[in-house]
């Protein structure tokens, strides 16, 4: 029963980046690699605050806004200085990792003890006895749904709606006499803020930040996205959100396992295979819009 | 008004692929004139279209809009002022997004496009009346997404969402050249409609000769970069199918076809 | 339509797997007496001559695989994420004793059986104030204990003075990511200067990093020591390769490294500190003390290795009587 409510635990904190990735990755057609920095950086600000006895609920607004920071940077280097969508990421990647080290001090930044989201006096008042268990289960999912929830919401704005169009037809966007690229910095900004914002419940809940804690988060990023995308494609009825939280879950649930079966240096291999298991199941490639007028 | 002057744009300077587009080229079109250009492939219709539009830049000229100079000119900035429909029907809408959706996102045109919800509801009797004009049965099918709609489906939408706020000028680049003779029919038809009642001042390139000889006001007919042909009003009325097909055949024998 | 049944089964599948494997391992864990599950942070030569040794250690004290004790070895592939679910499938399997190797899995381990009353022994953490597993004063923060490989600097500075008596500068590589190595290059910094020495530091970022750091270092320097440090140690053939053929020598860290051609190392024997951790594990898991009872240790006494072949190589005379001292002495590199 423990092992299922880490895993959900777990997958929520990871869905959450997913809705990030699943901004980039579906809506804005954008391979985004800044997710490995910029999920670190969210936990490399709140160690550096939580540190210095800032209030822990404040280090996910302030997380969320890093992270839109550096979505900025990377949509700037992208769409003003013209560099492929790829490579704007790794090179944002690449900065954000001296600047995590930097903004946490060292590489590995404990907060035992430390006040955190999940340990506080409030929350412990709400939850003891048996419900301790749960505690960090259900605040996750409470911050997971109101993310999907805030960010279903704003899809359906008109600021949304030309989010969507842009990833979907570019062209369609210019003729509304809107920079296209603006909208994608925007979409850059809000999907880094959730990755970041993910950064931080994940480094509460670890209670340490650790520099290599980005390493593959886009791969598992992906994999929530494609499970969750694939899987739920029939069910009109689900959200692609949704999907995506869920889709996380069951990805972290393929971990469980496989830490179960398999030895632990197979891992990497067992998360290709799936994800190329997946791929092809799924085979739904974005038909996007393009040719020249 | 639009106006092109001494325009000149090259491809791929410098290289041995090198080719001149346009050397000096000029063309005024007025307020309220629907033009109509024909001309064989590699003419310099679709360039000069996105010339205008700011979709590609130009060497030197200069490109004036009511007099004012927008050579400089973003085109998304151009757009406030233009609408245009492409030959791809997949360019003028968004396919994951359903019909309403669209043509939501369209009718902000020009406004701010914020935190306000997405779907006016007020408007979608507006849209429903719009759509039920074009007798395509997508009255019905607001929900439903464009992605799924077929090529004629899609442009008269695409037609539609270029129109829908008030613009100036209408660049239609071979929007009915995708299309199965009796879909063209209607979309041409719809076109003719749209401009007469908003009065624009529209552009179209077309291949289909007659359509380009039964539409509009004025008629050109571009060859190498150049003007070959200029008629309008009167002049216009009394050009025929057989007369443009001649000037083609002559032209085909000077370049050895 | 097939290929989305195919999908459904799949996950289905790995569903059902995630509920049958927490059940299974449930009913195992009845048979032994102690069941312990061992989180290791990589894979790593150090490491796993930890890993051995605690078991050992354990050995020795009567608690025996197979016979009283049963192992639950995961590896979480140098991944924090990992490290942490590895811990918390210990917890809800309900071992006796978790015990983390390296810091990542310690403090993993620690953070998982925080509500639990789980005892959690680590090893190879290099500073444990750093990490936060002891406090102020040294003492466990909570029902966690173990044994730290920090460096024996000190004797290792000093053998470095009794080598190359005419030594000047001291080069130091070291990966600007890895917490041990930035605070061990911090206390070399503090005590070079005792011993009449200038350590030179280089940072690196990744093992690419690692050939052109080094050569650059080999030029300014009279010798290099080496730390801990995954990254460096890892690349440590290329390092010796290039200081080889400028005839500079290098110091190592622990025992692997002085097998392998470091000229000496005033160092750590992992074996030594796992059995050390295995013995301090027994204490726990007998009932005789509890974690938070026990203070953290340090290797008793370090061990000085020296390689004669590598002296050889360099035309370095060490001292006879130094090398008499050595707990032991090689005469041979052994490829790695």
């Amino acid at each position: 029963m423990n092992l299922i409510v880490t895993t959900v635990e777990q997958g929520l904190i990871y869905g959450i980046l997913a809705l990030g990735v699943y901004i980039t990755y579906k809506i804005l057609d954008f391979p985004d690699l800044t997710v490995d920095g910029s999920f670190p950086l969210g936990a490399a600000v709140t160690a550096a605050l939580i540190v210095r006895g800032v209030n822990p609920y404040l280090t996910l607004l302030i997380s969320f806004g890093a992270g839109v920071l550096a979505g900025v940077c990377t949509g700037l280097i992208h769409v003003k200085c013209k560099v492929r969508d790829l490579l704007s990421g790794i090179i944002m990647m690449t900065a954000l990792w001296t600047i995590n080290l930097r903004i946490a001090g060292t590489a590995n930044v404990p907060i035992f003890g430390e006040e955190s989201i999940f340990d506080n006096d409030n929350m412990n008042g709400i939850f003891h006895g048996t419900l301790a268990s749960y505690k960090v289960c259900v605040i996750v999912l409470v911050i997971a749904v109101i993310a999907k929830i805030v960010l279903d919401l704003y899809l359906k704005t008109k600021s949304g709606f030309l989010l969507r169009a842009v990833g979907d037809n570019e062209h369609l966007v210019t003729s509304l006499a809107k920079d296209q690229g603006n909208i994608k910095i925007l979409g850059l900004a809000i999907a880094n803020g959730l990755v970041a914002l993910a950064g931080c419940i994940f480094c509460q809940e670890q209670r340490v930040f650790e520099i290599s804690s980005g390493t593959g988060a886009i791969v598992i990023g992906l994999a929530s996205v494609i499970i969750g995308t694939s899987l739920f494609k029939g069910l009109t009825f689900m959200k692609a959100t949704t999907a995506v939280l869920i889709g996380a879950i069951i990805y972290k649930a393929c971990v469980a396992a496989a830490l179960k079966f398999f030895e632990p240096q197979d891992m990497k291999l067992i998360t290709a295979v799936l994800f190329l298991v997946i791929l092809i199941v799924g085979m739904e490639r974005k038909k996007k819009v393009k040719g020249n007028a | 008004m639009l106006e092109l002057r001494g325009i000149t744009k090259y491809y791929n300077p410098g290289t041995v692929n090198e080719m001149c587009l346009f050397q000096d080229f000029n063309l005024t079109v007025r307020k309220g004139e629907f033009v109509s250009v024909v001309g064989s492939n590699g003419s310099g219709k679709t360039s000069m279209l996105n010339i205008l539009c700011g979709s590609i830049p130009v060497d030197s000229g200069r490109i004036l809009m009511d007099g004012e100079d927008i050579t400089r000119m973003k085109e998304y900035m151009r757009n406030r002022r233009i609408g245009r429909v492409y030959q791809n029907t997949a360019l003028g809408t968004c396919p994951s997004m359903t019909i309403l959706e669209n043509m939501s996102l369209a009718d902000n045109k020009g406004k701010f496009y914020g935190l306000g919800r997405g779907i006016h509801k007020g408007r979608k009797e507006h849209y429903r009346e719009l759509l039920r004009q074009l007798n395509l049965g997508l009255e019905d099918k607001m929900d439903v997404k464009v992605g799924t709609l077929s090529g004629g489906q899609r442009q008269a939408i695409a037609l539609l969402m270029s129109t829908m706020t008030p613009i100036d000028f209408l660049i239609l680049d071979e929007h009915t050249a995708a299309l199965d003779p009796k879909t063209a029919e209607i979309i041409m038809e719809l076109t003719d409609r749209i401009v007469k009642e908003k009065r624009l001042t529209t552009i179209m390139v077309t291949h289909n000769l007659r359509y380009a000889v039964e539409y509009g006001n004025r008629m050109l007919m571009m060859h190498q970069g150049k003007c070959i042909l200029d008629r309008a009003g009167k002049e216009k009325e009394e050009t025929t199918v057989d007369m443009i097909l001649n000037l083609f055949n002559e032209i085909s024998i000077e370049c050895g076809n | 339509m097939n290929k989305k049944m195919v999908a459904v089964l799949v996950s289905a599948m790995m569903t059902m797997g995630l509920l049958t494997g927490c059940k299974s391992s449930d009913s195992q864990s009845g048979d032994a007496e102690y069941t312990i599950g061992i989180s290791q942070f990589a894979e790593h030569g150090s490491l796993d001559n930890c890993r051995e040794g605690f078991i050992e250690g354990l050995k020795e004290e009567g608690i025996e695989e197979g016979e009283n004790l049963k192992i639950e070895y995961k590896n979480a592939a140098a991944d924090q994420g990992t490290a942490k679910q590895i811990s918390d499938t210990f917890v809800s399997d309900k071992v006796d004793l978790i015990c983390g190797i390296a810091t990542p899995s310690a403090q993993a381990a620690f953070n998982s059986a925080m509500n639990s009353d789980i005892p959690v022994i680590y090893t190879a953490v290099t500073d444990p104030a750093e990490a936060k597993l002891v406090d102020d004063e040294g003492n466990p923060v909570g029902e966690i204990t173990g044994t730290s490989d920090e460096l024996p600097i000190k004797e290792q500075l000093e053998m470095i003075r009794e080598i190359l008596p005419d030594a000047k500068k001291v080069g130091i590589l070291y990966t600007t990511s890895e917490a041990n190595s930035v605070s061990a290059l911090s206390t070399y910094k503090k005590l070079a200067g005792d011993y009449d020495l200038e350590i030179v530091e280089k940072g690196v970022t990744q093992t690419a990093d690692i050939s052109l750091a080094a050569e650059e270092l080999l030029g300014e320097v009279d010798c290099l020591t080496n730390l801990t440090d995954n990254t460096v140690v890892n690349s440590l053939a290329t390092i010796l390769d290039k200081a080889n053929a400028q005839k500079i020598p290098v110091f190592g860290s622990e025992i692997e490294q002085v097998k392998l051609g470091c000229l000496a190392a005033e160092g750590l024997d992992y074996i030594k500190l796992g059995k050390q951790t295995g013995k301090m594990a027994a204490q726990v898991l007998k009932g005789e003390k509890k974690a938070s009872e026990i203070k953290y240790e340090t290797i008793s006494e370090p061990g000085l290795y020296v390689n004669t072949k590598a002296a050889e190589n360099l035309g370095i005379t060490i001292d006879e009587s130094l090398v008499s001292q050595a707990v032991e002495s090689f005469d041979e590199i052994s490829a790695s």
